[in-house]
Formats: structure tokens, C-alpha cells, sequence
């Protein structure tokens, strides 16, 4: 077989963060294979592909296509050249439709004026002949996440790509769409498409890849054939040491009731209730996973909980204190601490440096400012601090932090949330996104704070982790709490049908029959 | 290396937009059938450079005839012969700078208030009223009926008084005109570019009508207000400690100038230095992350209008109390506000970028006033003003080309070697 892609020599290197983000890199991908790439955060491997695709252009090094040396120094070269790139976030626009989205800047049009019917027409047809279903019609704005991704595809394809590069396409997928994901990857590369894909989880790796490159510091330390290789080989190989893929935790002591959620209403965005009727409650000294399919109402619980969304209904008591229409503020200043699903937007502030992101949660206090002016030193103090205490490579105190890769940004929210001993931790999809070595740490880090004494309610739709972590699990479905189950007794097929609603199913017939 | 490298980054946009607006500019005067290199000479030489300044190079040295015969080349900038035209400039940016940084904090809240000139009407107009109204009452109180032979030590009181409360009336009523669009923002989520443009509207139908009807003073053609009095005047310095200095002569600028720089060092302060700077720069960076925080969002955006407000009121203060005097009908149309608004984003809401962008704006637009030539209209400095301001936004658009060129210039050289290479092979 020939090689679809050769990179040779790639060197770049940031001086902005002053980070070799690429060190000598060559790869070789052939035409028709699905090759994996693997490494921790902030290896490189954006940046390589940024490269590949036009976006960054290397110090050194070339690219070869069909074993011609090619330039590539914008993306419409890379589209040229048959590369096609979906980004770790996707750049859809909501308010558009699919069809409107899939032919941006290359609609039919006569004299200037698009053709509507035309376009959907053939969105529907490329849809089809790849096996890759959607509506043309929708908006982006409504369609799941695991659609949008289809979208994003299906935007490359309509440009003729045959070389495709996706960058953690399934790290905000539900494991359901992973599943229809990896098959559609399959079906692509079986149509002599090459496959370049990023990826954190290792199993994905093993389930579809031909061959996987792993990076390490801005180089490459070894191309192996998947079949060849054991998820620990790889693991090890990613981090360099040798990691523990399982959780070591010792039983929990779970003492007095930190968190006590009754009867929650709360309305999602569109105003329509999101969670009705949920009850739970979480120990100190005790982890509670909250399992369940993603948009069963786990967010909107979350943001109740924490004081950004407004409760309907019910009540919510901390320590016995009634706190459901409390300020975010005051919880927090009570000992609350929050590790939200979506740290880009919500969790940090990348409009800003790293000093004024730490800082959110404690900016009015002693010794951070004083009568309302800040002390810079004791702020700086705290950066550094976290940097240290979480190994965060390439942040530094006073720096932006826009340029940071995705598991170096969430260390920095954990550092920040896990100051000062919370006694309540809320952790929605704390590890998404993340590295084998970093998930070893937020999963060793969270167990911590429970020997320390802190309540945790970890929300997960990865069940792996939900299994790993937690002590008691809650099983979340159309907006209530279905059941809470001893984490001894829990086992993945049981979690599964409760997660599929199966007791409301049972529920519904049984009320049938009696009526 | 690195500070030096920023600065010359942050500054080379600026520099390329204000040549490319130039360009653009030069075909509405090469319309006219004028030359635009002499045009522009015209412009700069009658915005900024010293009397008598005929093309580009008079703007740094210019020769001088002394009494007896001979000439002598002097530094333009400090040449007052006549008064300095950079004095004027300085008069012009003094409420300029204010306005300026109204509309800094305000975006800095994530709030697109264009509202200054509103704010900057009300404020002129309750100093022109305070301005005269206030002196009388103290007068009437002591009983003096001639202000003329008032004692001497009454008015230095006075004189540090009235202008006080000229002032911060002004600061207040600016400040309330400003909250409302930001209340019924944060309440009713009522976008405030449209209320801000609605209630500069409002402003302006309100001050014609006062100063044609209440408080019109004579039956002078063009309606105005009283005078105010001696009292409440923000001494320019050609009338006070300057007076000897001829540099002054021709200007009213004065203590508003002080002030403004003052309070441009207070913003700086106020939204790198204090808390509730940071609540409102973090509400504008994305409001779920302030909220996130617990970061009182609502209380920040209507403290940044207050203050956004405050500065608008003043600047409209200082215009009446250091160089008008009193309100002319007409005056609420000037546009000071706005103006504002495009210092601020030509500055990319930077407070030193304000205090640099808004003297030069003054003088561009006091170069165009004093224009004249060909067919020419005052409106030229508006259309290279906003030519300008439109490549600076294109800042990206520019960036990439630049990037783009050198990178040209980069593989070329790297090609040519390459191929340089399989020759010798
Ligand atoms: N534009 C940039 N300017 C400066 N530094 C950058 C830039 N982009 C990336 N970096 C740095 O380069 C390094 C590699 O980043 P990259 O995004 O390629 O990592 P990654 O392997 O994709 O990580 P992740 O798995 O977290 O996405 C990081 O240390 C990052 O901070
Ligand atoms: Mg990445």
C-alpha cells in the first residue's frame, strides 16, 4: 500500500508559551487505514494536526501527499489536497440548518442566489450514499451533540475529502453515539478514506484502529499495529511510567448528611422541566455517582444544586440548612465546590490570564484584596500553587490560558475548586476530555477529598468511572432519580437497563394493569 | 525583548490603519479633483502643526523669521507663536478622553452602551443651569445685590465651590441617565444599544426645548441659556496660571484637561486594581463564568453604567463650565458622545490608547473644520475617521495578510535553496 500522508521532520515550536509543542515528528499513514493517535495532554497532537491541516505552519519539516511534497499553509491547501479536519470543538453555526451548514461557502447557486431545495436535495443525497442519516432541515441549535459531529463530517465529505482528521470526536459523544460512531469510521475507511484520529480512550483505539502513533512531549515514541498492543502497553507508553488503570480506594465512612435534594422541579433551557420529582441525598465521607444517559436531566439537576438555575419546585438542604433559592455565592462560601461539565465557557474564563481564573471563587476575601483592591502577591502565590500542587505543564502565573490543551484547563479548575477542603464537591463529567495519566489523577484527587470527610456527587455518562468511583449510584432517567444502588451490588448490565428506564417501564405497565 | 515585541505588535495595526484609511480616503479627494498629498498636508499642517505650517516636515521643525531678518528652525510641537494649534487639539480632546472612557467601562461590562451623548448633553445642560443658578442663590443669601462688587474673599470661595457642585451634579444626573437603559437591561433584558439610542433621542428633544423655552436668556437670534457665572468657570490656563506662556494663548483648555487625565487614571485603577473592575471585566469575558463564580453579574453591569454614566456627565460639565459657558441651541447635536464611542474602540478601550487616540481624533477633526481647499467639505475628517476605524476592525483580515506576505518572502527563499540544492546535484 502507498502512504496517504508523510509528515517528516516536524518542529514547531511556540514562542508565545514557550512550548516545543512538536519535536522532530515523522509519521506515515497509509491510504485506507485508520490510525490512531494517542498521548497526554498538551503532547502535541492538535498541534500536529493543526499542521497537517493548514492551520499552523511548522519551523521545519514538510508534508508529503502520495509521497509528493505538498504546501500546505492554509486549510483551503489542505482541502485541495483531500484533508478535511473536524475539531475537537465543533465550528457549526446554531442558527443555521444542517443543509445551511454543510454547503457554507459552497452552495449551489445561480447568479449569486442559492438554491434552497437544491441544497437540501443534496445534503440528502451525500447523507444517504454514506450511510449517515440526518435532516437537512433542523438548526443546528437543536440537534444532539452526536449529530452535530455527523454534520461536521458530513461537511468534509461534501469537499471530497479522502483524508479525514478527527480530533477527540468521541469524547462528547454518548457511549451509545461512540457506538454508531465507530461503525460509521469503519464504513469510511472501508471506502479507501484514510482515517487520522485523536483520542483519549484507549478501548476505541483497540475496537477500530489499524495502527496507533503514540506522542509524548511534542515527539513521536513509536507507530505499533493496535492488534499488537494491550491498552496498558499503550497507557504506559503515553505517560512513560507505568500507570494504574484501576481505582484504588479503601472503604468509605460515610458520616452526616451534607446534601439533601427533595422533590426537585427544575425547567431545562427551553423552559420545559428537565427534572421532576428528583430526591437525593450525598454523605460526608462518600462518593454518589449519578449515572444515566446524557440528557436525562443530570445538567439541570447539577446547576440546581449549585445556584445557577433557578428551582421550581422542592427543596435542597445543605447541612440541614434550607438553601434552594440561595445565591451561588453563598454555597460556595459555605463549603461548596463545583467541577462543571463544560470548562471552557463556564469553568474558566479564557478571555483572561490564568491569575484572574483562580481567583474567582475567592477574590473578595482576605488576602487576595483588601477593602476592595487587590493584593497581586498572595493571588500570584495561589497560581503558582496549583500549578505545583497539580503538575500543570506550560501554565504560568500572569499568562493566558487560551492556548492550553484541554487536561492542563480542567487541572486548573480542579486546583481552583479543590482549595480549601470543600465539604461538598459537585463533578459533572469532571475526567471528559482527559488523559489516561490525568484521569488517574482527578479519580485519585476525588477520592481524597472523600477521606478527608467531603461529599461528592460525581455525574458521568461514562459508567467505567461511575463503577471505579463511586460508593452509591443513582440512576437518572427522564428527569427522576430511578434508583439508588449499593455500589457493591451495581453491575454495568443492571445500570444499563435502569439507565434505559426499564423500571419505569415496568412501573407504567404495572399502573396499566391496574386501571 | 518581549515588552518591546508586544508593544510594537500592539502599536503596527493601529499605524497600518491609519495609513490604509488615509488611502481610502484620498479617492472622495482625488473626487473633488485636489491633490490628496497636498490635501493631506493641508489637514495635518491646519490639525496639528504651529501657524504659518505649510507641508509635512513644518509638523517637527519650522523655520521662523526673528525681528531682524534671519530665520531660525524651532521644534514645531513647542512653538506658540500665536497661540499652538496643539493647545486647541487639547481643548478638543479634553471631553473627548471622558467620553472616551464612559464607553470603555461600559463595553468593559460586556455592555454596549452608546449612550454617551445623551449623558453627555445632560450633564452640560444641568452645569449651564448650576452654573448661574447656584451663584445666585449664594448671593441672595448674603445679600449681595451687584455680583461685580462682591468681596473678593466671598468669590474665591465661591470659586472653589460651585464649579464643585456644577460638577458633580452633572457626574449624578449623567450617572442616573445612564442606570436606566442598564436597569431595564439586567430586569427586562431590554438591549441597551437600542434604549441608549432612544434615550439620546430623549436628550436632545429635552435640551432644545429647555434652552428655547425655560431657560432661553435673551432674544438673542440663535436661542441660548444665561451665561454662567464668573464663579463657576474652570479658569482655562491662558486666563490663569499660564497667562504669560503664549504656547496657551488661543485655547481653552485648562483644568478640564487636569481632570480628565485624572480620571483616566482612576478608570485604569478601578478596572485593573479593584474588585469590582474585576466583576464587571469577568461579567463581559462570558456572564456563565461570572455567574459560575458567584460573582454578583447584575450589580456589576449597573455599577459600570453609573460610572460609565458619571464620566459622560462630567465630560458634558467641563465642556460648559472650562470653554462654552453656556448652552447654544444646537449644541446637544454635536456628537462629543460619539465621537466617544469610536475613540474607545479605535483604542481598543486601552485608557493609554484613549489618551493617545483621542488627541490625535481632535486634531484630525479640527484639521477638517479648518480645511479649506478645492471643494473640500469639513466632512473629510469624519470619512477618513471612519476608514480608519474601519481597518483597524479588519485587525484580523490585516494580521493574516501580513503573516501571509512574509510567509511568501519565507518559502521562496526556501524553495529557491531547495532548488539551488538539486542543481548542484
Ligand atoms: N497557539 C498556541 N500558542 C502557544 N502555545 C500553544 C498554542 N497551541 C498549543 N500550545 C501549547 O502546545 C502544547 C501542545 O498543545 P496541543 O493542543 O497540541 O496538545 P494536545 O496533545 O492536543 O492536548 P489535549 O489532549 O489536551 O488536547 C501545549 O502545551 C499548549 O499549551
Ligand atoms: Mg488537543
Amino acid at each position: 500500500m502507498s502512504n496517504a500522508i508523510e509528515l517528516q521532520h516536524i518542529r514547531k515550536y511556540f514562542a508565545s508559551s514557550q512550548v516545543l509543542a512538536c519535536d522532530d515528528v515523522s509519521l506515515s499513514v497509509e491510504s485506507g487505514e485508520v490510525h490512531a493517535i494517542v498521548g497526554e495532554n498538551g503532547a502535541g497532537k492538535t498541534t500536529l494536526m493543526s499542521i497537517l491541516y493548514g492551520l499552523l505552519t511548522p519551523d521545519e519539516g514538510q508534508i508529503l501527499i502520495k509521497d509528493s511534497p505538498v504546501r500546505i499553509t492554509h486549510p483551503n491547501d489542505a482541502i485541495r489536497n483531500g484533508i478535511g479536519m473536524v475539531h475537537q470543538h465543533f465550528k457549526l453555526v446554531p442558527s443555521f440548518t444542517i443543509a445551511q451548514n454543510i454547503m457554507l461557502g459552497i452552495e449551489p447557486n445561480r447568479a449569486g442566489f442559492i438554491n434552497v431545495n437544491s441544497e437540501a436535495e443534496q445534503v440528502r443525497n451525500l447523507a444517504e450514499s454514506f450511510g449517515l442519516p440526518v435532516n437537512p432541515d433542523l438548526p443546528v441549535r437543536e440537534i444532539s451533540v452526536g449529530m452535530q459531529q455527523r454534520v461536521e463530517i458530513l461537511k468534509i465529505l461534501q469537499r471530497n475529502a479522502q483524508i479525514l482528521i478527527l480530533d477527540e470526536p468521541t469524547a462528547v459523544l454518548t457511549p451509545q453515539e461512540v457506538r454508531e460512531f465507530l461503525t460509521v469510521v469503519r464504513r469510511l475507511a472501508g471506502t479507501g478514506r484514510t482515517i487520522l484520529f485523536i483520542t483519549h480512550k484507549l478501548a476505541e483505539v483497540k475496537a477500530i484502529a489499524d495502527r496507533v502513533t503514540t506522542m509524548r512531549r511534542g515527539r513521536n515514541v513509536g507507530t505499533h499495529f493496535a492488534k499488537d498492543q494491550t491498552i496498558r502497553d499503550m497507557a504506559n507508553l503515553m505517560v512513560g511510567r507505568v500507570v494504574t488503570l484501576t481505582v484504588e480506594k479503601g472503604p468509605a465512612h460515610p458520616g452526616e448528611t451534607v446534601l439533601q435534594a427533595e422533590n426537585l422541579l427544575v425547567a431545562g433551557a427551553d423552559g420545559i422541566p428537565a427534572v421532576f420529582g428528583a430526591s437525593l441525598d450525598v454523605r460526608a465521607g462518600e462518593i454518589l455517582g449519578v449515572a444515566g444517559v446524557s440528557g436525562n436531566g443530570q445538567t439541570e439537576l447539577v446547576e440546581a444544586i449549585v445556584g445557577m438555575r433557578p428551582v421550581d419546585g422542592g427543596t435542597i438542604r445543605y447541612l440541614g440548612q434550607n438553601i434552594t433559592h440561595a445565591l451561588v455565592r453563598e454555597r460556595r462560601e459555605a463549603g461548596l465546590a463545583h467541577i462543571p461539565e463544560d470548562r471552557l465557557t463556564t469553568g474558566l474564563n479564557l478571555t483572561t490570564n490564568l491569575d484572574e481564573n483562580v481567583v474567582v471563587t475567592s477574590y473578595q476575601h482576605k488576602p487576595y484584596s483588601q477593602q476592595g483592591i487587590f493584593s497581586f502577591a498572595p493571588i500570584r502565590a495561589l497560581a503558582q500553587e496549583i500549578i505545583d500542587k497539580f503538575a500543570i505543564k506550560s501554565a504560568r502565573v500572569g499568562e493566558p490560558i487560551k492556548t492550553l490543551s484541554g487536561g492542563n484547563l480542567q487541572k486548573i479548575v480542579l486546583g481552583r475548586e479543590l482549595k480549601g477542603d470543600p465539604k461538598l464537591i459537585i463533578a459533572n463529567q469532571p475526567t471528559r476530555g482527559l488523559d489516561v495519566g490525568s484521569i488517574e489523577f482527578v479519580h485519585k484527587t476525588l477520592i481524597e477529598a472523600r477521606d478527608k470527610g467531603a461529599a461528592v456527587l460525581l455525574v458521568s455518562v461514562e459508567l467505567d468511572e461511575i463503577l471505579a468511583l463511586s460508593d452509591r449510584i443513582a440512576v437518572m432517567f427522564a428527569g427522576k432519580v430511578l434508583a439508588v444502588l449499593d455500589a457493591k451490588e451495581a453491575t454495568e448490565e443492571k445500570l444499563g437497563l435502569l439507565m434505559a428506564g426499564s423500571l419505569e417501564l415496568h412501573e407504567a405497565n404495572a399502573e396499566r394493569a391496574h386501571v | 525583548m518581549k515588552a518591546l515585541r508586544q508593544t510594537l505588535d500592539s502599536i503596527s495595526i493601529p499605524i497600518i490603519a491609519i495609513l490604509l484609511g488615509l488611502a481610502a480616503s484620498s479617492i472622495f479627494v482625488a473626487l473633488a479633483n485636489v491633490s490628496p498629498i497636498e490635501t493631506y498636508q493641508k489637514l495635518f499642517c491646519e490639525g496639528f502643526g504651529p501657524r504659518g505650517c505649510q507641508n509635512f516636515g513644518d509638523l517637527l521643525f519650522f523655520q521662523v523669521s526673528n525681528g531682524d531678518g534671519g530665520t531660525s528652525t524651532v521644534f514645531s510641537p513647542l512653538y506658540g507663536e500665536g497661540g499652538s494649534r496643539i493647545a486647541l487639539l487639547l481643548e478638543q480632546a479634553t471631553p473627548l478622553i471622558l467620553t472616551a472612557l464612559s464607553a470603555a467601562v461600559a463595553f468593559q461590562a460586556g455592555m454596549f452602551s452608546i449612550g454617551m451623548d445623551g449623558q453627555f448633553v445632560m450633564g452640560a445642560i444641568t452645569a449651564a443651569f448650576l452654573g448661574y443658578w447656584v451663584p445666585d442663590q449664594i448671593y441672595l443669601l448674603v445679600g449681595v445685590t451687584d455680583p461685580e462688587a462682591a468681596p473678593i474673599i466671598l468669590k474665591t470661595i465661591m470659586h472653589g465651590v460651585v464649579p464643585l457642585i456644577c460638577l458633580g451634579a452633572a457626574m449624578l444626573v449623567g450617572a442616573i441617565y445612564s442606570w436606566i437603559p442598564g436597569y431595564i437591561k439586567v430586569k427586562l433584558n431590554v438591549n441597551e444599544l437600542i434604549s441608549t439610542i432612544i434615550f439620546n433621542a430623549i436628550a436632545v428633544q429635552l435640551i432644545t426645548y429647555l434652552v428655547n423655552f425655560p431657560m432661553r436668556a435673551d432674544f438673542n437670534n440663535i436661542a441660548r441659556t444665561r451665561r454662567i457665572d464668573d464663579t463657576a468657570w474652570l479658569i482655562p490656563f491662558n486666563r490663569g496660571i499660564f497667562q504669560d506662556v503664549e504656547w496657551f494663548s488661543g485655547a481653552r483648555v485648562g483644568v478640564g484637561l487636569i481632570i480628565a487625565l485624572i480620571a483616566a487614571g482612576l478608570v485604569w485603577f478601578y478596572l485593573r486594581r479593584t474588585t469590582a473592575g474585576y466583576e464587571q471585566r469577568m461579567t463581559r469575558g462570558t456572564s456563565l463564568f461570572a455567574r459560575f463564580g458567584g460573582i454578583p453579574t447584575g450589580r456589576a453591569v449597573l455599577r459600570a453604567m453609573l460610572i460609565s454614566g458619571a464620566l459622560s456627565g462630567l465630560a458634558g460639565a467641563i465642556a460648559i463650565l472650562g470653554v462654552e459657558r453656556r448652552v447654544v441651541d444646537g449644541f446637544a447635536t454635536g456628537g462629543t458622545g460619539f465621537d466617544g464611542v469610536l475613540v474607545a474602540i479605535l483604542a481598543k478601550e486601552s485608557i493609554v490608547g484613549i489618551l493617545l487616540v483621542a488627541p490625535f481624533f481632535a486634531g484630525l477633526n479640527l484639521g477638517a473644520t479648518n480645511l479649506q481647499f478645492g471643494d473640500l467639505p469639513r466632512q473629510l475628517g469624519g470619512i477618513i475617521i471612519s476608514f480608519i476605524i474601519l481597518f483597524n476592525a479588519m485587525e484580523d483580515f490585516i494580521r493574516q495578510r501580513l503573516r501571509a506576505l512574509l510567509r511568501g518572502r519565507y518559502w521562496t527563499r526556501k524553495s529557491s535553496a531547495t532548488s539551488g540544492e538539486s542543481t548542484a546535484v
